[in-house]
């Protein structure tokens, strides 16, 4: 698929088109995000289809900040639709395992063909996630102990159904990459 | 930074109250008509306050100043109900666990406060959430944040209800060719690979040719080349007119309110997408 132009939109980075589909994963995770919160009452769930459109956006756009840009856009969004109730936290439950993403991303530009390495990232980052909630406890004065139990069993919760939501990305990255859909993804840029 | 003291006009077609948690409600209050900086801003401190308390009055005190800004924005029980619950059932885990560690008498007090520090620390915002239009937000992103970043977070709110949409033709399509989707289906992890094969894939497919589409027709209408661009403030137009309901109206355009940086249409919603939609 040929780009409409080269000229790029956002950071001196994103041409328009790579924007604007990094601007739809956002939609794809506030609408997963919004059908999950009606039927399931699980903790971490939300982290099985943040983690995987935080990948296949990297996969699709292999740029440093590819994912930090769908973690902003997501943010945003999720306040705007009513879903950042946690206020300004929203912005780094979203933020920081896009930037862990976007760091692997930038260490090694090929991970997201590899089921291992895209593994090992989404649980890296659906733990970093898991760690923001336990930092407004602590800053609350919530006693050690509790707070550290309460925060393994949410970093164990997150971090399964971000490993799991990671797991897929590969094969759909290679589908789409066998269908000229995107670019290779030979090296960051 | 208060937008006018005319009283609010809930939109045709949003009712009064809502059924999930922070959704934003109709109502003609105080707080709907203060301007959202200086709910941020006031939310902001009752947030650090309730991060600071530690003695049972400041804690008295700040539930009844939460409570009072709650029912200033003329929100009801239920609604309050729907905002907390999720921190209620917090609290019902938090103080057994304090009481079984630190023992009856410390470790209730310990985790009361502590539940009740999590329920003020967010309540600001869910008034914040239930009381500001997402137009409002959204002209108060444009002030703060530069136009391109803007434009991508209104087309990722806009195509919210395009791509439900997308998801449920492609869904249906596919359980007719035999696709194991239904929820139920999916809580057998051995069918969670049609969920990826036969659903995220073909969504990403059309995400792709969409986000084609729409660089193609934006950039055929030079957007993205000047350092600026016009907006069509719909709501100012409306506000301008003798007309109580504050409803966009298009052709209505007061002289000035478009610059000549760059002649095109705005991306922003001409009436607000609200969660409910979705």
């Amino acid at each position: 698929m040929n780009p409409p132009s080269e000229r790029t939109y956002l950071w001196s980075r994103f041409t328009l088109r790579e924007a604007v589909l990094l601007c739809f994963c956002a939609t794809f995770i506030v609408l997963t995000r919004a059908g999950l919160r009606l039927h399931l009452h699980l903790p971490g769930h939300v982290m099985f289809f943040t983690m995987f459109f935080f990948l296949l956006a990297r996969g699709c756009v292999p740029k440093v900040g590819s994912a930090a840009l769908v973690g902003l856009i997501t943010s945003l969004a999720s306040v705007l639709l009513g879903m950042g109730s946690s206020g300004p936290m929203v912005f780094i439950k979203y933020l920081l395992p896009a930037l862990v993403v976007d760091l692997a991303g930038f260490l090694f530009p090929s991970f997201v063909t590899s089921m291992l390495a895209c593994a090992a990232v989404g649980i890296l980052a659906a733990a970093v996630r898991s760690v923001t909630n336990s930092g407004v406890e602590l800053l609350l004065g919530m006693e050690e102990e509790v707070m550290l139990k309460k925060a393994a069993i949410t970093a164990i919760m997150n971090c399964t159904f971000g490993g799991l939501g990671s797991l897929a990305v590969p094969s759909i990255i290679r589908k789409l990459r066998a269908n000229g859909l995107i670019d290779q993804g030979s090296g960051t840029r | 930074m208060s937008r006018s003291s005319r009283p609010y006009h809930a939109p045709a077609g949003v009712p009064a109250s809502r059924g999930y948690a922070c959704q934003f409600t109709a109502h003609d209050s105080p707080l709907h008509r203060m301007g959202a900086a200086w709910k941020l801003a006031f939310g902001l401190v009752l947030t650090a306050l309730a991060a600071g308390a530690r003695t049972p009055g400041t804690l008295i005190v700040l539930t009844l100043v939460a409570l009072g800004y709650y029912a200033l924005a003329r929100l009801s029980l239920g609604d309050l109900w729907r905002d907390v619950r999720l921190f209620l059932f917090q609290a019902a885990l938090v103080i057994p666990l304090h009481c079984l560690i630190q023992g009856v008498e410390k470790g209730g007090w310990t985790g009361v406060r502590i539940s009740a520090q999590i329920i003020l620390f967010y309540l600001p915002g869910a008034v914040f959430l239930r009381t500001t239009r997402t137009a409002d937000v959204m002209s108060g992103l444009r002030r703060i944040s530069p136009y391109r970043l803007t434009f991508l977070v209104c087309v990722s709110v806009r195509f919210v209800p395009f791509f439900f949409r997308e998801l449920e033709e492609i869904m249906a399509a596919q359980r007719l060719r035999g696709a194991r989707l239904l929820p139920r289906q999916q809580l057998d992890p051995r069918n969670w690979p049609d969920l990826f094969h036969c659903l995220l894939l073909p969504l990403m497919v059309r995400a792709l040719k969409c986000a084609e589409e729409v660089s193609r027709s934006a950039e055929a209408r030079s957007f993205g080349q000047s350092r600026e661009r016009t907006f069509y403030l719909a709501d100012r137009c409306a506000m301008s007119s003798d007309d109580p309901n504050p409803l966009p109206q298009r052709g209505r355009v007061r002289e000035g309110e478009f610059s000549n940086a760059e002649p095109t249409s705005s991306p922003l919603p001409a009436s607000p997408l609200r969660g409910e939609e979705i």
